[in-house]
Formats: C-alpha cells, structure tokens, sequence
C-alpha cells in the first residue's frame, strides 16, 4: 500500500514552529491537494515527503515505512519544483533522463519510457533544445516529464502552475489530471490557488498557520466548511459570515429574527452567539425577505456580478451574486436563502455546529 | 555607474592615462628587446628602436636553456592551479552543502589568510620544506601552495548562486554527492573555474620570491629566476638580453589572460557584487 501518513508531525524552525501536530492519511492512487496562504506550512509539509526537510517531531509512514530517516534519494519518489528545477546546461533528452541514467536503467528502456513521455506531453522534436530556449509552460511540461519517466509510487508537485499565465494553467491543470490516470501515483500538490485545488483533487487539505482545518472533498470544504477560515478562504467572493444570536428560543441576525426551520432552531439550541455562512450565489431576491439592506456597490465578474450591500438593521455588509444579464439593483433590496445551503459556526471557536440534515465529519487536526 | 554620454570623455582620458601608466614597462621592455645595446644607453625612453634587431632573442634562444626553464616553470604553475583548483572546489562545496561543526569560524579564519603578508609566513614554510627534503625541487616550491584561501571563497560564492532546488532534484534522483558535484554543480560554475585557474595559473607563472628561496641550482630555476640572472652582477648589463627573456617569460600568461579575461572579469565582478 504506497499511501503516505503524517502521525504527529511537528515541525520547528528553532523556536519558530511551522507545522502543528499534522495527522493526515493520504490514500494510495489518491490525488491530494495542500491549500493554504502563503507561509501556511503546506510546502514545508510536502518537502518532509520529500526528505529535504527533516521532521522535528512524529512519524512519516510511506508504503507501510517509517521514512523519517530515509535519505531523499531512497524514497522512489518524482517531485515538480515551483522553478521547475530543469538543468540550465542539459538538453531536454538530458533533463528527462538525468535520473534514470543515475539508477543505471537499461538504455533500451531509458528510450522507451522518455519517448512515450514527450509524446504524451506534446514535448517530441524539442529533445535537442535547451531549457532557455523553451517558453514557461514548455519547461512546465519538461519538468513534469522527468517526473512520469521515473514512474514513481509518489508524485510531489509544489506550485507547479504559479508560473503560467491563466490559459496555459488551464491547460496544464487537464494535463495533470490526465498523467495522474495514467498510472495512478499518490500524489500531493501543494497550491495556494483554490480553482487548482478544486479542480486537480480528489480530496483537498487546508491549512492555516501550520494546522490542518480541514480534510475533505472539494464539493464538501465549499458546501460545508469546517470552520470560519475555511469558509471565507474557500470561495471568490468568499462566504457571507453574519454575526447572530439566539433569544427567546428565535435566531435573530443582524438584529432582526430570522424565521428559522425548527430543527436549526433545536441544533443552535444553546449557542448564545453565533456566525450564519451563506455564500453570495445562493442569496436570491425575495419579496418575503430574511435581510434587507441598501446597495453600495456593484462590481462586474464577467458571467456575474457582486452586488455589495449593507443591511438595515446593524450595517453588516452582505455580498449577493447576480446573473450578468439581469437588471442591476439599487437603493433598498430584500434577500433570502435557503436553509439547506446554511452553515452556522460557533461564535469564539469559528466551527462548524452541523447542519441538521447533513451528518458531516470534519478531520480538524 | 552609468555616466551621461556628454561628460564620458573626461573619464575615458583619465582611463587612458592610467592604462598607460600600466602599459609604459611593458612597452619599455618590448622596445628594449628589439634595441642594440648602443640604442638602449643612447635613446633609453624613446620606445620605437631606430634599428630593429632580433639579436638579443637570438642569443637568449642559442645560449640559454630556454626549454628547460620553461618546463620548470609550467611543470610547477600547472601543479599549484591543479592543486588550488581542486581543493577550492572540494573546500567550496563543503562549505555550501555540508554542515559540520564550527563552519562559520572555520570559514572565517579561512577569510583571515587573505590578510597575512606572504613574507610572514615564508619562513616557516622554508623550514618545513627543508625538514621534509624538498629544497631545490619543485615539489618544495609546490607544497606550501596546494590550497587558497581566496580560491575556497570564490569557489563558495559560485556555488552560493545556485538554485537550491537543482541540487534537490538531484538528490531526488538518488545523485551522490560526487555526482551532484561533477553533473550539476560544475558544469554550472565552469567559468568560474577556468578564470580562477587562469588567475592561478599566471600569479604561480610569475611567482619569484619562493621559487627563489627554494630553487638553487640552476637547472631547477623557473623562468622568473632565469630572468633574474640578466639584472643581477651576474648578467651584468645585459639589458637587451634581459627585456628578451622578460618578454618571453610574461608572453605565456599574457596570451591567456587576453583568451580569457571574459570569464575572469564576470567571475571576480559576481563574487564582488552578489557575494
């Protein structure tokens, strides 16, 4: 079983700790995505994978093995550098091959598998070149071909895209996904870009200030953030997070009481204080409104638009999505929500309470 | 510093000057060597000889040993820019790559070495060349020079500069060290090598004062102390004579600076500015 366990793993710059207590289970063949903000710990995480930063603390388990004093090189496994890392003075045949060569592979077979390689990804013809005289996603495509040639059990990508322009990304993004089905790799990908990390992975983790917040799929960590920081991190615009009470056995947000179905009332039942997440998109218009409040500002998303609006009642700003190609609103508008798309967080600890028809777990660390 | 194209003159005559003032002694000595001994004591400073004669190269290539000193002399500069260059880029690499105790001291002290005069530590060096049997072999003149503390640093410098994720690639890859140094790390720092040898190269060619404590008989003398024979009682005032062999002593390493001073040049400007 080629899977990859964290079991506690600390890791500390002197007294600077980087990576909390990390207990993590990457499945065999799975695709598994490290999002956070920048200095999070997410590619420190991925380079202990590696070996090139040693674990203070813990235990780091591959195929069953504790590897945390295993050299890199005694690991199998093929890792995409953020630069690339291509050898300035190696041709591409060269850069592909230079692993290869060094586990004294059969030549015969070296051919083979680099062949096969630049001809999945669109590389034939430019074997001769040097690495300055290809474009950025050319090199991408390189780097990315050194490592399928290794056929390794583990593939590592640290923000392997960052250097593309959107289109290529999108491009390289379907490329990813297709060699990862190839021969399916444990593969971790480290990216602070929350479109990757939805569209690449098959589970994604996310970190903050060195802690995991949550592990799941992408649908859940959108629909049913574990937390406030996953909530307003996951989403462009983020969630609308409403500061509410409880009173009189009502919710009342933003000073108003908001009709709430009885099992939310029985689940929020003992919170005197809490967050109400909606995401913009699934606000709509009503003539029966749960908010109300005033448009402040408008700002035009392509396919929508995000309508910025400050409620009545206690000045909170809500955001709404609107469709492009319906009339603008202003001056006083009326919103409602579905209660199926709701998420209510704790007030001082920012989790997720639940949701009454949804039974969800949350993997915080 | 870039200067505006209207005020560039000034400092390109105050360029040229001092480039003249480098250039005069060797100009002196080309002239000097194509003179007869009456131009040389009649028109001392005039640089261009009335009468062009090649007598005095002639005579030196008749009469002296020419061939052997120069096998001396390239025998001993390619043994020491061997030498230093190895050792600088084994010391160099260590210094980047590996932790062990104490580094940043070792390093610093190594940095020392560049402010003890060569004189200083002269003596001792003769005395253990001459308990080790060494005087009046090259290997006695060799020896003290194996390693270079200016070389370590520059060698350091350049292997600074490196992309770190190059090298992990490598170690990825299962690379030994061996190879992450030979594959990776030294095509990549190449120039810096070649202009480090060179610099090398040409200070042990022209090096006179230890090959002089060193070197006694003349068989074993190296280009330098041949040179020497000419300005001193012995040669008498031979002055013809001598500007020949000056000429051809410093022909050698001039040629190569010329061939290479690219490479010097970026090499000595990188370790300056990014260092």
């Amino acid at each position: 079983m080629n899977g990859i366990i964290f079991e506690n793993v600390c890791k500390s710059y002197g007294e600077t700790k980087v990576v909390h207590n990390l207990n993590l289970t990457v499945q065999e063949g799975e695709r598994l995505i490290l999002l956070g903000p920048s200095g999070c710990g997410k590619t420190t995480t991925l380079r202990m994978v590696a070996g090139l930063e040693k674990i203070t603390t813990g235990t780091l388990r591959m195929g069953g093995q504790i590897m945390n004093a295993v050299e890199p090189g005694a690991r199998n496994i093929a890792m995409v550098f953020q630069n690339y890392a291509l050898y300035p003075h190696m041709t591409i045949w060269e850069n592909i091959t230079f692993g290869l060569v060094i586990q004294k592979i059969p030549k015969e077979e070296i051919k083979i598998r680099t062949k096969k390689a630049l001809d999945i990804l669109n590389l034939s013809g430019y074997e001769q070149r040097k690495p300055h005289e290809l474009s950025g996603g050319q090199k991408q495509r390189v780097a990315l071909c050194r490592s399928l040639v290794k056929q390794a059990p583990y593939f590592l990508l640290d923000e392997p895209l960052s250097n593309l322009d959107a289109q290529l990304r999108l491009q390289a993004r379907n490329e990813l996904v297709k060699i990862h089905e190839l021969y399916h790799p444990t593969l971790i990908y480290v990216t602070h870009d929350q479109i990757e990390a939805m569209t690449v992975g098959q589970r994604i983790a996310i970190i903050n200030k060195g802690l995991l917040q949550q592990l799941d799929t992408p649908d859940m960590i959108y629909q049913r953030p574990a937390n406030t920081f996953v909530a307003s991190f996951i989403g462009s615009p983020p969630m609308n997070l409403l500061e509410g009470h409880m009173k009189d056995g009502g919710l009342w947000i933003a000073g108003n009481p908001i009709d709430a179905p009885p099992q939310w009332k029985a689940l929020l039942a003992g919170h005197q204080q809490l967050w109400l997440g909606i995401r913009p998109e699934q606000c709509y218009l009503s003539a029966t409104p749960l908010l109300s409040g005033l448009v402040e500002s408008v700002e035009y998303l392509g396919s929508q638009r995000c309508i910025h609006i400050r409620l009545h009642s206690d000045g909170q700003q809500l955001l709404y999505m609107l469709p492009a190609d319906q009339p603008i609103p202003s001056g006083t508008i009326g919103l409602s929500f579905s209660w199926q798309h709701v998420n209510v967080f704790d007030y001082h600890e920012g989790t997720n309470i639940g949701n009454p028809k949804i039974l969800f777990h949350t993997h915080a660390c | 510093m870039r200067i505006s194209s209207n005020r560039e003159w000034h400092w390109h005559l105050l360029l040229l000057f001092a480039v003249l003032i480098q250039l005069w002694p060797l100009l002196f000595m080309f002239s000097t060597s194509f003179k007869t001994m009456d131009q040389i004591f009649t028109s001392t400073l005039n640089p261009i000889p009335t009468i062009f004669v090649l007598d005095n190269y002639f005579y030196v290539l008749k009469n002296l040993p020419l061939t052997q000193y120069i096998l001396n002399t390239l025998l001993i500069a390619s043994g020491i820019t061997v030498a230093k260059i190895i050792t600088s880029i084994l010391a160099g690499f260590a210094f980047v790559y590996y932790e062990f105790p104490h580094k940043e001291k070792i390093f610093n002290t190594l940095l020392l070495t560049f402010f003890i005069p060569i004189t200083v530590v002269m003596i001792p060096n003769y005395l253990l060349v001459s308990k080790l049997g060494l005087l009046n072999t090259p290997w006695g003149v060799m020896l003290p020079q194996l390693a270079d503390g200016m070389g370590i640093f520059l060698m350091r410098q350049s292997m600074r500069n490196i992309p770190k994720p190059l090298l992990e690639a490598g170690r990825l890859e299962n690379a030994s060290a061996w190879v992450i140094l030979t594959r990776i790390i030294l095509p990549l720092i190449k120039p810096a090598v070649i202009a480090m040898g060179i610099v090398f190269f040409i200070n042990a060619w022209n090096d006179y004062f230890w090959p002089l404590l060193i070197l006694h008989d003349k068989p074993t003398y190296t280009l330098p102390l041949a040179l020497q024979m000419f300005i001193s009682a012995e040669g008498g005032s031979e002055w013809g004579i001598a500007m020949a062999v000056a000429m051809l002593t410093c022909l050698p390493p001039l040629v190569l600076y010329l061939a290479c001073q690219r490479f010097i040049i970026n090499t000595f400007m990188q370790s300056g500015v990014k260092g």
